[in-house]
């Protein structure tokens, strides 16, 4: 331990939420501390109780909830045990907060500046306005927010989102704080702009030298940015060490599960046999390990017995009785390493077959008025793109939010207003007529399926329902004949008949996104567009339904359209892999051409930014990147205002070629081949260490 | 997280000693309001049964007799019997209040849902037909319509409930169309869409089992008005004729009395505002129990 001891320290903490007729235990017996100086990452699924753990560092109680026990020690003193007037001194000046959404953090009517200004002068931190305005244009140079005169005098929604989290990480920075609480701080944000945030984080860090607590559910990001990893689980630590051991080494069962869960941008095969079965339910654990239910190693006596963090190495601490009989985690995955999911690789032999041509497809939902009485010009989101899928292929679209993904799917669905361009399906349909004048044959073999369960189940109706409605319209399947398909559907997508006449609410979010996927099944398409599907669930959930994804897919020969801004999750599915930027394919190829080199200066940019769940690789600083910008006009070469290797000569004027490499693999820019293999992201990845 | 549990499990569950114990969590205005609509309800049902007199008999007592047990809320001026006066006009009252708002929810809904989610031309047509009828001031607007059908029908309580009717159609349409378009740019709705659904069937099976807590909720507020604007008509002469014994009718009939004989007034405007004040507190507590569930999905 530090001489001085930890900064903080979380003592048998226990947090009760009531559940309308009883209290809840969300957090049972936590031991936590951060040294000074130390970045402590705080990892689990949903509803583990990390964000919980985080308020308690603030010493606050939301709504509905007590603590029964514990003690939160903070410089002497309890700050469960406080009021809240003397934690007001403490807040924002000691310890200070990072929210995850910026936008809901910040007051919209109020400059931002101003907003930094006040905290400043709440706290007494600066004597004055005058000088508090100062620390404030200071601060905002130090979060790297160009032109700060400018940044003071905007309004919240005048800035992206990842310049306002940098304002709220300028707010959290004021007072000098000794502790900063990061509360999945940077999960709503494009790859790349989580990139630039998380190197401001670790260079504040390394010039400061402040204390964090990072609690986020993104393991990629804890290998990149923290010193030591706690991972928890339905409110228990279950491992802490520091972070590489925990990737290298994990002793507890369900620390190997997760981290065998997280897709790889480098490596694309999963460890199936690794992966965690069955579900979180908080409603019936054992009086034990709460993980015993689900875990390959458990014995009687975990069901029944507490487990407690017990050291097992330096500053290694793990809460399994077992954990020197269980394999070692390199162990496990070298035994199963053979059972990889397979994709099919069978695609791309049966040429000339193509399910989908898309050419030149050009969409727009507004259009612009140039004039009174002139023709109005549509405002094209997607601007030219043009793929092929063939029959049962995974063809994934990759790119940052607004580079046109989704427009693209909601386009072939005929949703969109303005449409032009060659669309054909499965040879015989024209896809740009809109989505009403399209015949049924059409329209079952087309499915779509959406990335928030939650909004694409009626939660008005039931699973039978949901899933039996497409058979009705398509098959008028009616009494018997339909129960027995919908079971079927269900058995399918691996959900038990019981859930037959269940509400969506009852279920989980990977339950949800299974009943979605059974609804488009049931329709027995040809072209499954998946947009996002994978976006809001859980890494472990993720892997579960990727797997799923792929198994339907080899029994059914269904083809996916799958959109996507999650590398890693796009390699370890896809087949053939489309880059968009700003409504225009900047490269097209199969999975692994797309990623080895030569890459699109864009590409290359996208993968730099992904934050790999591997301590020994980092995310390459090469990019000053400022991300994705729309300005009114748009050059020839559309990432020109973006890319690191741009020449000014021709780059803004000249459209850029497209370059053939191979039969499968172009890539659009002016930069010639030879050049662009000299960037090679993986020797950058692994190269500094 | 999910400390969520109750609401939709719990209406399937049975059993009084569940039920009661479910009760407490329930908003108290809920319970209070179910409690007094339920002792109108048996009043207006059961009441000519257990009447002490017919509501039209006269010399029941003196004329203007105060409380006394023989006529327990006094006499009026031909000395018929207020007491059962009061419990013959809980019929009519709630009968009027009760079908006049349900026709305008369940039609107003219905256009507003379709209209809301057609869009288009005919959102607008409705939608400014709707605006234009609401632009009128209700006791103008409920005036023209009886002049329109004509003076001498304006004692049927037919009418009544098709004045009340239009005048909440318009207004609960558009909190119908307001709900629609929230609701057509739902995922599931595009699903739909894109399984070639008729807006017939979007409507019934995907827009209105989300929209009916909220159109609920608009008819329990709307019956709570309903008997304001019956009894306001009936005050001005429009409503139904005498003797029938509509409470609106009875505090306009005896207000020339209300210095000399008081609770010729205040016996049926304490039924009438008591009456306004259940259908509140229910609806009140019925958003609340809602808007939890809502909140929940």
């Amino acid at each position: 331990m530090q001489p001085n001891g930890p900064l903080i320290e979380i003592r048998n903490l226990t947090v009760e939420y009531w559940q309308g007729d009883r209290w809840n235990p969300v957090i049972e017996g936590l031991h936590l501390h951060i040294n000074p100086a130390e970045t402590l990452g705080l990892v689990g699924e949903s509803g583990c109780g990390k964000s919980t753990t985080a308020n308690a560092l603030m010493g606050y109680r939301p709504r509905g909830a007590r603590y029964r026990s514990g003690q939160v020690l903070f410089a002497g003193q309890d700050l469960l045990r406080l009021s809240n007037r003397a934690l007001q001194h403490i807040r924002g000046r000691q310890i200070s907060l990072v929210p995850q959404n910026p936008t809901t953090a910040l007051s919209p009517g109020i400059h931002v500046g101003d907003q930094i200004v006040e905290t400043l002068m709440v706290h007494r931190y600066s004597a004055t306005v005058r000088e508090a305005r100062e620390r404030a244009l200071d601060l905002l140079v130090r979060v790297g927010l160009p032109n700060p005169p400018i940044i003071y005098k905007r309004y919240p929604h005048q800035l992206s989102g990842g310049q306002q989290q940098r304002v709220i990480i300028a707010m959290a920075l004021a007072c000098d704080p000794q502790l900063i609480v990061l509360d999945e701080p940077t999960t709503g944000l494009d790859v790349t702009t989580q990139a630039q945030i998380l190197d401001l984080l670790m260079d504040l860090q390394a010039s400061y030298g402040l204390a964090m607590l990072y609690v986020t559910h993104n393991l990629g990001v804890v290998a990149q940015i923290c010193t030591r990893i706690g991972v928890m689980y339905a409110g228990q630590l279950v491992e802490v060490a520091p972070r590489q051991t925990i990737f290298k080494q994990p002793l507890h069962p369900y620390t190997q599960g997760l981290i065998a869960s997280v897709p790889r941008i480098t490596a694309p095969k999963q460890v199936r046999s690794l992966l965690l079965k069955g579900l979180l339910k908080r409603s019936d654990l054992p009086p034990g390990c709460p993980f015993a239910p689900r875990c390959d190693f458990a014995r009687e006596r975990c069901l029944v017995e507490k487990q407690h963090l017990t050291e097992v190495g330096e500053s290694h601490a793990v809460a399994c009785w077992r954990w020197q009989e269980i394999p070692s985690f390199a162990q496990r995955i070298a035994e199963t390493q053979s059972a990889v999911f397979q994709k099919c690789e069978t695609v791309g032999c049966k040429a000339g077959e193509i399910l989908l041509k898309v050419d030149n497809l050009c969409a727009a939902y507004t259009f612009d008025h140039p004039r009174p009485f002139a023709r109005p010009l549509p405002r094209l989101i997607v601007d030219g793109v043009s793929f092929e899928i063939q029959p049962g292929e995974t063809f994934a679209l990759v790119g940052e939010s607004g580079s046109g993904k989704s427009t693209i799917a909601r386009a072939l669905n005929g949703f969109i207003p303005y449409v032009t361009g060659e669309l054909r399906f499965d040879g015989k349909y024209d896809l740009t007529i809109p989505v009403d004048k399209r015949t049924r044959d059409l329209l079952r073999e087309l499915q779509l399926v959406f990335q928030n369960p939650d909004a694409s189940l009626n939660p008005r109706q039931r699973i039978s329902q949901i899933i039996g409605r497409p058979l009705q319209v398509f098959f008028g399947l009616s009494g018997a004949a339909l129960r027995r398909r919908v079971e079927a559907l269900l058995e399918d997508v691996r959900l038990d008949r019981s859930y037959y006449d269940r509400y969506p609410d009852e279920l989980s979010g990977g339950e949800r996104q299974r009943v979605a996927i059974a609804r488009a099944l049931a329709a027995e398409p040809k072209l499954m567009l998946c947009d996002e599907v994978l976006s809001a669930l859980d890494v472990s959930v993720q892997a579960n339904i990727i797997e799923l994804l792929a198994d339907l897919q080899a029994k059914r020969n269904i083809a996916y359209l799958f959109i996507s801004h999650d590398l890693a999750v796009v390699r370890s599915l896809a087949h053939r892999v489309g880059v968009l930027y700003w409504g225009c394919l900047c490269e097209v190829g199969t999975t692994e051409e797309v990623f080895t080199p030569p890459f699109h200066p864009y590409t290359y940019l996208l993968l730099s930014a992904v934050p790999e769940a591997d301590p020994d690789q980092v995310m390459p600083e090469a990019r000053k990147d400022i991300g994705l910008v729309v300005s009114e006009e748009k050059p020839a070469c559309p990432f020109a205002l973006r890319c690191p290797w741009k020449d000014p000569m021709h780059c803004n004027d000249e459209p850029p070629p497209w370059q053939t490499l191979s039969r499968t693999h172009m890539l659009r820019c002016h930069i010639p081949i030879e050049e662009l293999r000299q960037h090679d992201i993986w020797a950058d990845r692994f190269g500094r260490v | 997280m999910t400390d969520l549990v109750i609401a939709r499990k719990s209406v399937a569950l049975t059993g009084l000693s569940r039920g009661l114990g479910r009760i407490r969590h329930l908003p108290w205005t809920l319970v209070l309001g179910s409690v007094l609509l339920t002792i109108y309800l048996l009043v207006a049902i059961t009441g000519p049964l257990w009447a002490p007199y017919p509501y039209d008999r006269v010399g029941t007592g003196k004329p203007f007799a105060a409380p006394n047990p023989k006529n327990l809320l006094g006499t009026d001026q031909m000395g018929r019997d207020l007491f059962s006066r009061v419990v013959h006009g809980a019929s009519h009252e709630l009968f009027m209040a009760l079908t006049s708002t349900a026709i305008a929810v369940i039609l107003g809904g219905f256009l507003g849902l379709l209209s809301g989610f057609i869009g288009g031309w005919l959102d607008v047509l409705i939608m400014r037909l709707f605006e234009i009828l609401i632009s009128i001031p209700v006791l103008v607007f409920a005036l023209l319509v009886i002049m329109a059908v004509g003076l001498e029908a304006s004692g049927n309580e037919l009418l009544l409930i098709g004045v009340v009717a239009l005048v909440y159609l318009p207004r609960t349409g558009r909190m119908a169309r307001s709900v629609a378009i929230d609701l057509v740019t739902r995922d599931y709705v595009m699903v739909a869409r894109a399984r070639g659904e008729s807006a017939w069937s979007i409507v019934w099976r995907e827009l209105l089992p989300n929209a009916t807590g909220v159109l609920l909720v608009e008819f329990g507020v709307r019956a709570g008005y309903a008997p304001i604007l019956i009894g306001s008509l009936g005050f001005l002469g429009l409503g139904v004729r005498p003797p029938t014994p509509e409470w609106g009718l009875m505090i306009s009939e005896n207000r020339a009395n209300l210095v000399a004989a008081p609770y010729t007034v205040l016996a049926p405007a304490l039924a009438l505002s008591g009456l306004v004040i259940s259908l509140n507190m229910f609806t009140d507590g019925l958003a609340r129990v809602l808007g939890r569930q809502v909140k929940r999905v």
